[in-house]
């Protein structure tokens, strides 16, 4: 065992920590895309300029090669630097949701096509598997797509796509077999544009306001036979599988970040304000729950670390994936909850960001997997029945 | 980066597991049942080798390092909770500190009949009146020709009616406050010193714990441990390898009672069909073992700075002792309500797992303390 992380994955983390902090963060904290809901185009540019859009994917595709490790480390320092939950959403859907399936399973003209896009963030990409009645019962997807001459017509609706308001180009799984169930469904490269095609109307939602969410609407919607993506009927259960475990350690990456950042504020915070005559970091209730800031962050940092190591190594880790993001997210919610307890009544309010922190963090246990879903894979996987 | 055991870890782990299987836990029961010391497994332990990993072996110890400590620990620990207990407090409590600053002489003397199990080892600091405040304790030891003359008592120690040996913590210059405390050995039938008579506990029952006291109780000169007014110091220096320890102890029991859960529910009916089938049950177990893994995960890296002289490896010993030890009070709950009844009466393993439990929390500096350094040690990070 060995628990150093490499020099240039370390570095590379720094380089990326430094940059948010000074071209990122300010911006995208601004309350007022918090208040209208407006994802951060210019922040976004700004990433993609810094070759963050494409970090996994292979250089000749317009990425950076990088492992699942480096990739983690650099969500852990955008989280870290105070890059919002929504932003980091939008990247996770972004460059993993929709990237990574083109990457794995795509041809050559499908890579070459959408990949460098993506990498360079002309494109803004999404996936689309969930549906009205489809949620955590993903194989219950309604969705049909009908081969007609050379194309696939949809037919159809996906709900909660992240990024669907903004999205270029989305990876959505249809129906094409309905008596294989599972085995029968699709996946799709479906096109901003593409007749037929619309996104529906962005939700308002409690948290990770500043990344856009909506419906997307599939209404005899022709795809052209050439962006059905990986093999006929089994595109779905791939998508599952390659995605998973890179969500749920990749994705829940910024989270880590997130928990430092709420330590070290509650730990600034805790010094300057005072009660009683003295600073509250004088009070053991305060110190106790800087305490299990601390610890719960080293846990899901050496969890996620963990994921990210075994799939750097081709070591299946379904089991340790969903630990690691029923983990992450159960803290990061509660341990945002603690430093806004630190904060107090300062904490409530819109001025500080630990109450958009509040918010943001609750998404983690509903996304990517419900928090019983997660429960379900790890006891599944342990007792016979 | 690697997260993963060895393939040589991987054997010592198996067959570690598989003598601890055979003959470590069908003891456990009588052993917490009758309150007996487990004489005759800490000397099969030390004929294996475990109570001697990492000592040289001139010592009478053998390879090791804190990580397979750790590994083998759970193994142990899961098998029989007071037999670890009792080991541990030995070969590791008492054999460390003179391990790290004992002379040669010390070495010599007692560290090859504690390693090989044959002699038991105890380890003195806590008082009536000083327990997690270390510096709040009462006994002293004044130079007196060529004896130091020890005044004073403690209590809670663990092993301390069977010990032969002890690592006792004294006052020589009670002024300095850290500065002034100082390590001595004391043999069991040494001139004014007594072992108390074993408490009657919640849990580790099988593991004896006492008072020892301490009038005019005189120890040569040659038994001080090091340097004289260094015990403070002596003492911080090796305190990673107890909490270590000791969140091995609830990683232990919590993975006993994670095995116990899942091989009940899978024969037990109610309702027509296995406890297997309930989700309330799949949610309590995938947390077991969720809490598990990621403590263990905390363990191997805190056993790893500390393997590494990583300056940190105190925060992340108490890290992972704190995660781990609470988890496991609750993972043992846990499983006492998945079995129910039966849970709840004498004989089976999750009731005595339960109360082993708790002193996860207590034992090595409790939860309590472990927050106040935790956040000691980073509140001037930022």
């Amino acid at each position: 065992m060995e628990f150093s992380i490499p020099k240039e994955s370390l570095d590379f983390k720094e380089s990326v920590y430094r940059f948010a902090l000074r071209d990122i963060a300010p911006e995208v904290q601004k309350p007022e895309y918090d208040e209208r809901e407006e994802f951060v185009v210019a922040s976004w540019r700004k990433m993609a300029d810094f070759g963050l859009l494409g970090l996994p994917y292979p250089e000749e595709y317009g990425g950076s090669g990088a492992s699942v490790l480096t990739t983690t480390l650099a969500g852990e320092a955008l989280g870290h630097a105070g890059v919002d939950a929504g932003l980091m959403l939008s990247w996770g859907a972004h460059m993993i949701l929709c990237g990574v399936p083109i990457w794995q399973m795509g041809t050559e003209s499908q890579k070459k096509k959408y990949l460098p896009k993506l990498a360079s963030g002309e494109w803004i990409g999404g996936l689309g598997l969930t549906e009205p009645n489809a949620g955590s019962d993903a194989a219950g997807i309604q969705t049909t797509a009908v081969k007609k001459g050379d194309r696939y017509i949809l037919n159809g609706a996906k709900m909660f796509i992240t990024n669907g308001p903004i999205g270029n180009v989305f990876v959505v799984a249809a129906v094409t077999d309905k008596s294989k169930k599972a085995f029968g469904i699709s996946a799709f490269i479906v096109e901003k544009g593409m007749k037929g095609f619309s996104p529906g109307k962005k939700l308002s939602k409690l948290g990770v306001r500043t990344s856009p969410t909506s419906e997307l609407i599939f209404e005899d919607c022709e795809v052209p036979e050439e962006n059905l993506l990986g093999e006929p009927d089994l595109g779905f259960v791939n998508v599952i599988k390659l995605t998973l475990e890179w969500e749920r350690s990749c994705l829940v990456a910024p989270a880590i970040g997130g928990l430092e950042l709420g330590l070290q504020k509650a730990i600034e915070y805790a010094k300057q304000r005072k009660q009683f005559g003295k600073p509250i970091i004088k009070f053991q209730a305060v110190r106790h729950k800087i305490a299990n800031l601390k610890m719960n962050l080293e846990a899901v940092r050496q969890i996620v670390y963990k994921v990210a190591w075994l799939k750097d190594k081709d070591i299946p880790a379904m089991m340790e994936a969903s630990a690691a993001k029923l983990f992450v997210s159960e803290m990061a919610e509660k341990m945002s909850s603690e430093v806004l307890q630190i904060f107090g009544g300062y904490g409530f309010i819109k001025e500080y960001l630990v109450e958009r922190g509040y918010r943001d963090s609750r998404l983690a246990s509903i996304g990517g997997g419900t928090s019983e879903i997660q429960r379900g894979i790890i006891a599944r996987s342990i007792i016979n029945f | 980066m690697d997260f993963e055991l060895t393939e040589d870890q991987k054997k010592q782990k198996e067959s570690f597991a598989e003598l601890c299987l055979k003959e470590i836990a069908p003891k456990a029961e009588f052993t917490d049942r009758e309150a007996v010391f487990p004489k005759e497994s800490i000397r099969l332990l030390g004929k294996v080798g475990f109570l001697g990993m990492g000592f040289p072996e001139e010592y009478g110890g053998s390879k090791g390092d804190p990580i397979i400590k750790s590994v083998l620990g759970e193994e142990l620990a899961k098998a029989c909770a007071s037999t670890y207990l009792s080991a541990g407090a030995s070969s590791g409590l008492f054999g460390i500190p003179l391990l790290r600053f004992g002379t040669e002489e010390q070495k010599k003397r007692y560290l090859p009949g504690v390693l090989s199990g044959e002699k038991i080892g105890a380890f003195a600091i806590t008082e009536p009146q000083g327990g997690s405040d270390v510096l709040g304790m009462k006994t002293n030891a004044q130079k007196r020709g060529s004896t130091w003359v020890i005044n004073g008592s403690k209590t809670l120690i663990t092993n301390g009616p069977v010990a032969d040996y002890y690592v006792v913590a004294a006052y020589t210059d009670k002024g300095k406050k850290s500065d002034g405390i100082s390590l001595f050995i004391v043999e069991k039938g040494t001139k004014g010193f007594s072992q108390g008579k074993s408490f009657d506990k919640l849990g580790v029952r099988g593991s004896p714990t006492s008072d020892l006291s301490f009038e005019d109780c005189e120890v040569p000169e040659k038994n001080l441990i090091g340097e004289i007014n260094k015990g403070f110091v002596q003492l911080a220096q090796i305190l990673s390898h107890g909490r270590i320890g000791m969140a091995v102890y609830s990683l232990g029991i919590a993975q006993a009672c994670l095995e116990e859960s899942i091989s009940y529910v899978q024969e037990r009916t109610a309702f027509g069909k296995k406890l297997a089938y309930f989700q309330d049950v799949h949610f309590k177990i995938a947390d077991m073992k969720m809490y598990i893994d990621v403590g263990r995960e905390l363990i191997y890296k805190a056993a790893w700075m500390l393997d590494q002289n990583d300056t940190q490896s105190i925060l992340f010993a108490s890290i992972a002792k704190l995660f781990m030890s609470e988890h496991a009070t609750k993972i043992a709950s846990d499983a006492v309500q998945i079995f129910g009844g039966y849970g709840f009466i004498k004989g089976y393993k999750v009731e005595r797992l339960y109360r082993d439990s708790k002193l996860g929390e207590i034992g090595e500096g409790t939860s309590e303390i472990q927050r106040t350094i935790i956040t000691k040690l980073i509140e001037d990070q930022y």
